[in-house]
């Protein structure tokens, strides 16, 4: 940043009142709302009442001047002046005039079609589009569902999980928005969608991926057992001899797509009986495995 | 988003008194019943506005009703100046308006 003395065009001698004196001489020229369409004064302005307010400290002036802090840290933190309301506010705020054109529009045809065009169309232009935030369950998710919105500024929405949506997916709602500012139709809603995690279901893409424990038993001889999917348990058949990490496949059973249905992938995880278990104990310390029985033997280095 | 009395009085730095004449002066006019008014992020920047001409600007209370008045009829034409510009641009160039082609595309 530049030097705040040479910004405001003072000595550094200069007095508090000098100083005064010559920020309300620039601040004249050059304040933004004075000057709306000029991003240059807008610039400068902020230069000068920055330097202003450094200089106009005594304190901050003295370390500045001292060297002990530098005229960065002195601008103005970014402000919206009154003309970037009226720049953008829609038609018919207050303090609106249109007395400084209105007798051009009343004499030219030209210049008043267009303005009457322009006012028509501002007219039925549509209502902004409004942006909402929902955080529905995993299996609603998968499933579809109705959820019921409530809206920050009052009133609920009904908003329809299609199957199969997917994380940050955003709905838009026909018509649910802000309503126009004329006769226009009213803007959409915009529900950008985040999905809870499921206590043991996982997705990936339209797959489905669950652990599921089994028994010893089950592992070693086979069985038939009830496997939870996104619509209901379903039966699974774990064959003879299944291990932990093995994984089966239900065809089907995943995340609905436009083409069928995912598929659902369970990983199954041998559990032992809790506790000390003197038969099964019994049983091991007489059971001899045979060599080829190392799960350990691709570690060995 | 509405500001309530309160809030505007500490953000703009005003005091009650002061806030009275500047509205009885339609130097601000805020929404609501005279019961409780509301104003929007507009009047405050209208009210800085205000406060940096009587006070950093010199200008007394005479010429504050006069400027704004000016500034008024000023951003008046600006605004039509600026739908002039939309409308020829728009004359020049009906067929080609991506904006409204882009958002038929996120429609679903």
């Amino acid at each position: 940043m530049k030097d705040p003395y040479e910004i405001l065009g003072v000595a550094q001698t200069a007095s508090p009142e000098e100083i005064r004196k010559a920020y309300l001489r620039l601040a004249k020229k050059l304040h933004p709302d004075l000057n709306p369409g000029s991003k240059h004064s807008e610039e400068r302005f902020k230069e000068v009442s920055g330097a202003y307010d450094l200089l106009s400290d005594p304190d901050k002036r003295r370390r500045f001047d001292g060297g002990e802090i530098d005229a960065s840290g002195a601008d103005r933190p970014h402000e919206r002046f009154y003309k970037d309301f009226a720049a953008d506010a829609a038609a018919g705020h207050p303090y609106e005039n249109r007395s400084g054109y209105a007798d051009f529009a009343e004499t030219d045809d030209i210049l008043a079609e267009l303005l009457r065009r322009r006012a028509r169309e501002a007219r039925h232009a549509r209502g902004p589009d409004l942006h909402y935030h929902l955080s529905i369950e995993f299996l609603d998710a998968i499933n579809g569902a109705t959820e019921l919105l409530t809206l920050p500024k009052g009133g609920t929405l009904h908003v329809t999980i299609p199957p199969g949506i997917q994380e940050g997916q955003m709905l838009r709602l026909r018509g649910k928005g802000a309503p126009s500012l004329g006769e226009g139709e009213s803007g959409d809603a915009l529900v950008e969608i985040s999905i809870n995690p499921h206590r043991f279901f996982s997705r990936q893409g339209d797959d489905i991926h669950v652990d599921l424990p089994i028994t010893l038993t089950e592992a070693v001889l086979g069985a038939q057992i009830r496997a939870p999917t996104p619509k209901g348990p379903v039966v699974l058949t774990v064959p003879k001899g299944s291990n932990t990490g093995n994984v089966l496949r239900l065809k089907g059973r995943g995340v609905p797509r436009r083409d069928g249905h995912g598929d659902e992938f369970v990983t199954l995880r041998v559990v032992l009986p809790p506790g000390p278990n003197p038969e099964l104990e019994a049983f091991l310390s007489n059971w001899t495995p045979g060599t080829s029985y190392d799960p350990r033997r691709d570690m060995q280095s | 988003m509405n500001i309530s009395k309160p809030d505007f009085l500490e953000r703009a730095q005003l005091d009650h008194a002061t806030l009275e004449v500047w509205i009885q002066e339609e130097w601000l006019i805020p929404s609501g019943t005279a019961s409780e008014v509301a104003f929007s992020e507009m009047d405050l920047a209208r009210a800085k506005l205000i406060r940096d001409l009587k006070n950093d600007l010199g200008v007394n209370d005479e010429g504050v009703g006069v400027i704004l008045n000016l500034l008024d009829q000023m951003h008046g034409l600006r605004r039509a100046l600026a739908e002039l510009l939309q409308s020829a641009r728009e004359r020049s160039a009906p067929a080609d308006d991506p904006s409204s082609m882009d958002q038929d595309k996120s429609r679903k």
